[in-house]
């Protein structure tokens, strides 16, 4: 056969139209059965739920595996009645609350033809999280977990815990994975090939594409109503919401800046954006360690200074006010007005300039502070140098990269440390990180994360916080967290200067069929719909 | 020819040991916890300890040091901080979607840069020629990475022609989705290829030999690109080794704006956690690519000009 060249002209003009075509009707048809959301990090590190270290890896293992019990979709359990039936479907402690009794859900198929979940599953995953679990703080007060029936694990506590439900029940470490597939895959292929017993099973994990689920049909409750689900690792903002307004990704993980939400309704007002209440906490740490910080009129004055209102709004629509270190609606938190009227801190420059004046600074002071260049930690920060510079707080702002940035903090390296973490509504461990002489921070690197020494520099809140942790009932839990709040805004080691809600940009015609009001930093995507 | 090969990779042996050390001193020197950025900032202590140790990361420099050349001999750079995954593997996963932008990017350049700068020297100080030299002269200045983000805005989200991102699968569909960055690098490598062509042709042209080639009654295209190109190619092959190093580099910036996988985008989100063992091979997959290329243009020197012998 023999092509003139007309004929090799359009044959030629065939094959690239059919090439440039062929992708773009693939992706239509599939389109309207699978979700697909743009996540904030470079590839995905683990499927094991029980290893995971990148928070961005907890949009795939919340769609893959569950606990024994889990909050409502969208929303924090703030109190412990709030946590509703799930892999369990009742449960009892025992008085001294060091003892707790969970009945299994019967009939519950793990992904990929593993079979019904039973106790043994509960407790290979409960021991796998306390030997070689990545967080083992939550696994901490464990002292055993005891198969007493198929359905039936008993778990038995070092020192009792009212909280347990939040503190080590609803964790990523202890969602449910399957012992018979994790001892025929080996740990290392589990890593990439976990098997759970969520509305979605994992398909394809690819550590720099991302990872694919379909539908899990052996599902114990409401089947998926999407058949699929991709995240796909985008690490680059401008490519991510690039990818998010092509249609490519139905959704994607915000950037949390100042302006950033107005100027995404600029370029699409059909957008939608769900937020998490309170989402992260930013806190700032005073390094009493450091002269003068280690004078209160100092610290009050910093506190007067910053316009923690003013902040908060910058943030907006992420950002929320907290008048202590909790936001209002968790457990221990307050709202200004309930606070006494000293320890209400109402931004007041004025007074901040006069507690600086009979500290000894009358015309002020000058001092260094390290800050991460990450977009919500440097605007935070630009925001609060400014407000305390016009008191005569001089803070030399020297922002430089985040993984340095942690690593400076946990040497002792900082004066004004600001720390955004997410926490559920268990206050201890806010206060256990942040505040404890057990997390202090240490010059060779061998500390915690309490980066102001309080409890070692000066008295702390040691002995509440073990009055807290050795509660028997919630109401004197809450109540002793209560007299913490109140004693750090006495002392003023750390400050809450604002919460950050974590935000997803999402295409309007997909509907996630709850909304998104509180929680950790992913949500489930198995009552989603999507509209053509 | 063998013995010739053998001498120039003994040569490059203290080269590719001497970025080898570099890099590890450099990643050691860079302030950051390589445990902190696996396991978050409020880790506990004990934790870090665990993991140091897990990776190798509690022994002495000297000790890192000697583990990591012993490592590099057999072509084993341990495995990845973050996910575990073997670097060999991870770098092998990536090192094609780089070769291949590299390669397209190189073909498009070379494609559009000949052709520019064989026009501007044939209609020097014309409008032809003032045209190629503005081009070169955006060429030049315009980062590419904007230009990739300026390309992403108007073909793939405005206009829908290309896709946003990825890689794509099956020979078509990665031509379709290598077409805008392999286009972006082109760019900047059409404007250096094309001033490079003008300069070199406009000298050749100036010689005896095309004076006598056009006095024997050859026609112009045959004393352009027989006689002058061809003779104008030693330089333009030194400037093609020098670009395609470039391209290599430059395709860091575009693999991130375009999400695509690639030995750059794996280094960069390395650098950023800390993930010493990946950076370290990358490092040195680049160092042996960039030895590979210069002895590549040194060979093709020979084949170009017979007049270069073998010493």
């Amino acid at each position: 056969m023999s092509l003139n060249r007309r004929e090799f002209l359009e044959l030629s003009a065939a094959a690239a139209a059919l090439g440039l075509s062929g992708p773009s009707v693939a992706r239509a048809q599939s389109a309207d059965d699978v979700i697909r959301i743009g996540i904030a990090a470079n590839g995905p590190r683990t499927s094991d739920p029980n290893q995971t270290t990148q928070g961005s890896d907890n949009w795939a293992t919340e769609q893959m595996y569950e606990q024994l019990v889990r909050p409502e979709d969208g929303d924090f359990a703030t109190t412990p009645d709030k946590y509703v039936p799930t892999l369990a479907t009742e449960w009892t402690t025992s008085d001294d609350a060091k003892t707790w009794n969970f009945k299994l859900r019967p009939g519950v198929q793990f992904h990929k033809g593993y079979g019904e979940m039973t106790a043994d599953d509960v407790v290979f995953t409960y021991k796998k999280a306390i030997d070689d679990g990545t967080n083992k703080t939550i696994m901490s007060n464990v002292a055993d977990v005891v198969a007493k029936g198929p359905l039936d694990v008993e778990i038995t506590l070092k020192s009792p815990d009212v909280n347990l439900l939040g503190t080590t029940i609803f964790s990523n470490n202890t969602c449910i994975v399957s012992k018979k597939a994790y001892e025929e895959l080996g740990a290392e292929k589990f890593m990439t090939d976990a098997v759970g017993t969520g509305p979605y099973e994992l398909t394809r994990f690819d550590p720099e594409w991302g990872s694919a689920m379909k539908r899990h049909d052996g599902y114990w409750g409401e089947k998926a109503k999407i058949g699929a689900v991709e995240c796909v690792y985008i690490a680059d903002t401008t490519a991510r919401t690039l990818a998010l307004l092509s249609g490519n990704v139905d959704m994607i993980e915000a950037v949390r800046a100042p302006g950033w939400v107005d100027s995404m309704l600029q370029r699409d007002s059909s957008l939608q954006f769900d937020m998490t209440v309170p989402g992260s906490f930013n806190t700032l740490h005073i390094n009493l360690t450091r002269k003068p910080f280690d004078n209160l009129k100092v610290r009050q004055a910093v506190m007067y200074a910053i316009d923690r209102q003013a902040v908060a709004d910058a943030l907006k629509p992420m950002g929320g006010f907290m008048a202590g270190l909790q936001p209002d609606f968790f457990p221990a938190g307050f709202k200004t007005e309930a606070l006494p009227s000293e320890l209400q801190y109402k931004y007041d420059p004025e007074k901040a300039k006069a507690l600086l004046a009979e500290a000894g600074f009358p015309g002020g002071l000058d001092f260094d502070s390290n800050c991460s260049q990450r977009e919500d930690y440097s605007s935070t920060m630009l925001i609060v140098q400014e407000q305390l510079r016009a008191v005569g707080l001089r803070m030399n702002l020297i922002i430089g990269d985040h993984t340095a940035y942690h690593a400076d903090n946990r040497s002792d390296k900082n004066t004004l440390a600001m720390h955004s973490s997410s926490y559920p509504p268990i206050p201890t461990q806010l206060y256990f990180q942040q505040l404890s002489s057990k997390s202090e921070v240490k010059a060779d690197g061998k500390g915690g994360g309490n980066y102001s020494h309080y409890g070692a520099a000066m008295p702390g809140i040691d002995d509440l916080l073990a009055k807290a942790l050795m509660a028997t009932d919630y109401k004197t839990y809450e109540d002793t967290c209560k007299e913490i709040e109140l004693q750090v805004l006495r002392d003023l080691p750390l400050i809450g200067l604002s919460t950050l809600s974590f935000t997803v940009a999402r295409n309007g015609k997909v509907n996630l069929g709850y909304p998104v009001k509180s929680g950790y930093a992913r949500w489930r995507f198995h009552r989603a719909t999507k509209s053509a | 020819m063998g013995k010739y090969l053998a001498v120039r990779l003994a040569d490059s042996i203290p080269t590719v040991w001497l970025v080898l050390t570099l890099v590890f001193i450099a990643m050691r020197i860079l302030p950051g916890d390589p445990a902190i950025a696996a396991l978050g900032d409020m880790a506990l202590p004990e934790q870090l300890a665990e993991f140091r140790e897990k990776m190798g990361l509690n022994v002495s420099l000297w000790q890192q040091y000697l583990n990591f050349l012993g490592g590099v001999l057999v072509f084993d750079f341990g495995k990845s901080y973050m996910n575990g995954a073997a670097v060999v593997d991870l770098i092998a996963r990536n090192l094609p979607y780089t070769i291949e932008l590299t390669l397209v990017a190189t073909l498009m350049g070379f494609t559009a840069g000949v052709p520019l700068g064989v026009l501007a020297a044939t209609k020097r100080d014309r409008l032809p020629d003032t045209g190629v030299r503005v081009f070169s002269l955006i060429g030049y200045a315009i980062p590419d990475f904007y230009l990739g983000a300026l390309l992403l805005i108007v073909f793939a989200l405005n206009l829908g022609w290309f896709p946003i991102n990825g890689a794509g699968e099956g020979f078509v569909d990665r031509m379709y989705h290598i077409f805008l960055p392999a286009l972006t690098l082109a760019f900047v490598k059409a404007a250096f290829i094309g001033r490079l062509t003008r300069t070199s042709l406009l000298e050749v042209l100036g010689k005896d030999y095309i004076r006598t080639a056009r006095a024997k009654g050859a026609r112009e295209p045959r004393v352009i690109y027989r006689h002058g190109l061809r003779n104008a190619l030693l330089p333009l092959s030194t400037g093609m080794g020098l670009s395609l190093l470039a391209t290599l580099s430059g395709s860091v910036a575009i693999e991130l704006v375009f999400n695509r996988p690639g030995i750059g985008r794996l280094l960069i989100s390395a650098i950023t956690e800390r993930d010493y063992g990946v950076i370290q091979g990358g490092v040195v997959v680049f160092a042996l690519l960039v030895v590979a290329i210069n002895l590549l243009m040194d060979l093709l020197y020979i084949v170009i000009d017979p007049r270069i012998r073998v010493q």
